[in-house]
């Protein structure tokens, strides 16, 4: 059980940073420095991030970021593993810090790649489901219907499903957090450092102005987003799927609150026609129902190595 | 504006704060420092007890 | 102590890697490259070399791997050709912006559409403003010595710049010779461990790469553009120091010249044309011909001053390239001229494009790249235009 008042006091994201009021990935990246302490590297390629670290000369991040290029987070990352431990440096842990963006889209196939290889390392999609630092363009991770400003009639498509594109790679541990609740998110993190190997965290961060939203809601939008099932806390360590308990509630059809409530706080979603609410409805119902049967299963054989 | 009458020193808000703008004190009290606050009113949202006023600067 | 073995370039390529204690190999196979990527992979795996081996899933993700590792401090080295290169474009210019030493061995092959896996220049010389150090190799003996002196010239603090390492591909890289290789220990002694000029430390967090205003990035690029600069000073000296140490061959550090002091002509390439070259100027000598061969090595930093000087007492310049720039000219003659532009003296100077897609460029057809220029010479036709060598019409 997470004290989250154990949390350490050291702040090593710095106050002054350049976020946007009420921003949930800024608030992720906080509790994310909380739990991983200085001893980490992390590697960030262009997003909202390193924007938010500030312009040269000063930076808000008290660690050492490397930032580069947008397609390579997963391919530099495994360079600096490498670099790491052919200089017999072992007690320092290599993060990926990537948006949607940089992992879903122009990102997966070096993320792809680090996995595969079983790259010793941990991955962390922060995700407001669109391109945000050039502006709020659709990413394969904006849900369907929502409004960016290449989708201004709403995206046709899915969400992209990364967390079981990473299950694919059988790799350790994946997981799915938003910092509506902390505890999970600590927790998860928690065990994410402590184990070896590709390790993949997927956080939703509401976002304000991507998501048109009122800045005091990012966090009030992450738990309603759990709560109506449109985001499901779960976890896949070595295969096995188990959905977190802040989510347990949302599987329940009658404790499920209805997506409306989410749907409505959000001025992306505000085109919406009543049947496409019904859609969206029946589409999270399904992907409940789903997730209900595959919890406690297994979603690849035991890693044996 | 933190009303300290009304505080159960729950760091909810030091938890949620985006910016790190609220300071934990040694007896567990949360300090807000408004030289850095962006004025996004998450702490005032997720206060159980509303102890927290969000007040224009004038 | 030197010792004699027979390989092909590629093999070489990869030996000189070892040779070299790189510490952190990212590489993706693309033929005509994949020798080295292979060579390497039985070194690190039989133990014989002290590396991490990164099989990337793409050549821009080889280049990002190459970043990460040497910004935490360990030597680097990689690999590629033609589309490879082109697809690791972008990071081509990080490499160089984060002021990183990686070398990387560039097995020149031409450009497709249409597929093609031989030969020419097309592929390393549009890459010449990204800030790389580029040497063309002539011999599998000069790969092996480039790729050291690369690491001795790239890690000085003064200039902290990445290069590549280029050699035209199956013409060397699967053209058994044999060459001459230094003792371990000393190419150690040439070669002292990497000692970076900048560093990921937890001890010392900064953030590297970072946006930067117009009020500061001017001056990045000016300090970039001085450290190739500085460069060019650096490589003829270690190329000196490295000659005399292993009795080895010299190459005359930017521009190997061969009978340039007296010729009336002279022919100007890079890579394997170079030493063809050679020996058509033996031949036409003979005939008479006062010619002689500037085979340019250094291609950036660009040796202007050298080439001056080369160009100083010859009438005319045949430059051949192995390459063009659509809508322009070779890339070499371009670059050669525009040296040559503010001397007093102007030369006659004839662009001669050959050998594209690993069209062969024989001796013949070297000499009579030398007769036409001398014709032009005598009889001033036949100046303007360029002239594409052995073209079917």
């Amino acid at each position: 059980m997470v004290m989250l008042k154990e949390l350490p006091k050291e702040e090593l994201v710095l106050q002054g940073n350049a976020s946007c009021a009420g921003c949930a990935a800024s608030l992720a990246l906080r509790l994310t420095l909380k739990v991983m302490g200085s001893k980490t590297i992390f590697v960030v390629p262009a997003c909202c991030t390193s924007i938010i670290q500030g312009q040269f000369p000063s930076s808000s991040l008290n660690i050492p970021v490397l930032n580069i290029a947008f397609a390579t987070t997963g391919a530099t990352a495994s360079g600096v593993v490498a670099g790491l431990r052919m200089r017999g440096i072992k007690d320092v842990t290599v993060i990926g810090w990537a948006g949607d963006g940089g992992t879903v889209d122009i990102g997966i196939q070096a993320l792809s790649g680090a996995a595969e290889r079983r790259t010793d390392f941990i991955y962390i999609c922060y995700d407001n489901e669109a391109y945000g630092n050039t502006g709020m363009q659709r990413s394969g991770a904006t849900p369907i219907g929502a409004w960016t400003t290449t989708t201004p009639t709403g995206k046709r498509e899915n969400k992209k499903d990364m967390a079981f594109i990473m299950a694919a790679h059988r790799i350790p541990y994946i997981a799915t957090a938003v910092p509506s609740y902390p505890a999970d998110f600590i927790e998860k993190l928690e065990k994410a450092k402590k184990i070896k190997g590709t390790r993949y965290l997927h956080v939703l961060t509401p976002c304000p102005p991507g998501w048109r939203s009122d800045a005091d809601l990012s966090i009030e939008l992450g738990r309603l987003a759990v709560q109506t099932g449109m985001w499901v806390l779960f976890e896949m360590e070595n295969g096995v799927f188990s959905i977190s308990s802040p989510s347990r509630l949302a599987l329940d059809k009658t404790k499920r609150k209805p997506v409306e409530e989410y749907l409505k706080l959000q001025g992306r979603f505000r085109h919406l026609t009543t049947e496409e609410v019904v859609q969206l409805q029946k589409a999270v119902d399904a992907t409940l129902d789903y997730y209900t049967k595959l919890n406690g299963q297994r979603i690849f054989p035991q890693i044996t190595d | 504006m933190i009303d300290m009458k009304k505080c159960t020193k729950c760091l909810l808000c030091w938890v949620f704060c985006p910016e790190a703008v609220v300071e934990r004190m040694e007896d567990d009290t949360p300090k807000i420092d408004y030289d850095f606050c962006k004025g996004c009113g998450i702490c005032a949202k997720e206060c159980k007890v509303k102890a927290i006023l969000m007040i224009r600067e004038e | 102590m030197l010792k004699t073995i027979v390989e092909t370039g590629n093999h070489i390529a990869g030996l000189a890697a070892l040779a070299a204690r790189a510490q952190v190999v990212a590489a993706y196979p693309i033929t005509p490259q994949t020798q080295i990527v292979e060579e390497i992979a039985e070194l690190v795996d039989s133990g014989k070399m002290n590396a991490e081996y990164i099989c990337v899933e793409s050549e821009h993700s080889a280049m990002s791997a190459c970043i990460g590792a040497s910004t935490v401090g360990a030597r680097t080295f990689t690999a590629t050709s033609a589309h490879g290169l082109a697809y690791m474009h972008e990071m081509l210019h990080w490499a160089s912006g984060a002021r990183l030493p990686i070398v990387m061995a560039v097995v020149n092959r031409a450009m497709g559409p249409p597929w093609t896996i031989w030969a020419d220049h097309g592929d390393s010389l549009p890459q010449r403003d990204t800030g790389w150090v580029q040497i063309y190799c002539a011999s599998n003996q000069e790969i092996f010595d480039s790729i050291i002196q690369a690491y001795r010239v790239c890690e000085d603090q003064r200039v902290l710049m990445p290069a590549m390492i280029c050699l035209e591909g199956f013409i060397l890289s699967h053209t058994s010779t044999p060459i001459k290789i230094p003792d371990q220990k000393e190419i150690d002694d040439f070669l002292p461990p990497f000692k970076p000029g900048w560093i990921l430390d937890v001890e010392n967090p900064v953030s590297h790469g970072n946006i930067v205003s117009p009020e500061y990035y001017m001056e990045l690029r000016y300090y970039m553009h001085e450290a190739l600069e500085k460069a060019k000073q650096l490589i003829p000296k270690v190329a000196r120091e490295y000659s005399e140490k292993f009795d080895l061959p010299n190459y005359g550090g930017l521009i190997e010249e061969y009978m340039c002091d007296d010729a009336d002509v002279i022919l100007i390439s890079m890579g394997t044309i170079g030493s063809e070259a050679k020996l058509a100027v033996k031949k036409l000598r003979d005939e008479g011909y006062k010619v002689g061969s500037a085979r340019i090595r250094v291609f950036r930093p660009f040796p202007r001053e050298a080439v001056r000087e080369m160009a100083t007492r010859a009438k005319a310049l045949a430059i051949i390239d192995r390459d063009i720039s659509f809508g322009m000219e070779g890339i070499l003659f371009t670059e050669v001229r525009s040296t040559l532009f503010d001397l007093p003296k102007k030369h006659l100077t004839k662009n001669f494009i050959a050998g594209l897609g690993g069209r062969d460029v024989t001796q013949s057809d070297i000499e009579d790249v030398a007769k036409k220029t001398f014709r032009i010479l005598e009889t001033g036709v036949g100046v303007e235009g360029i002239e594409w060598v052995n073209l079917r019409r």
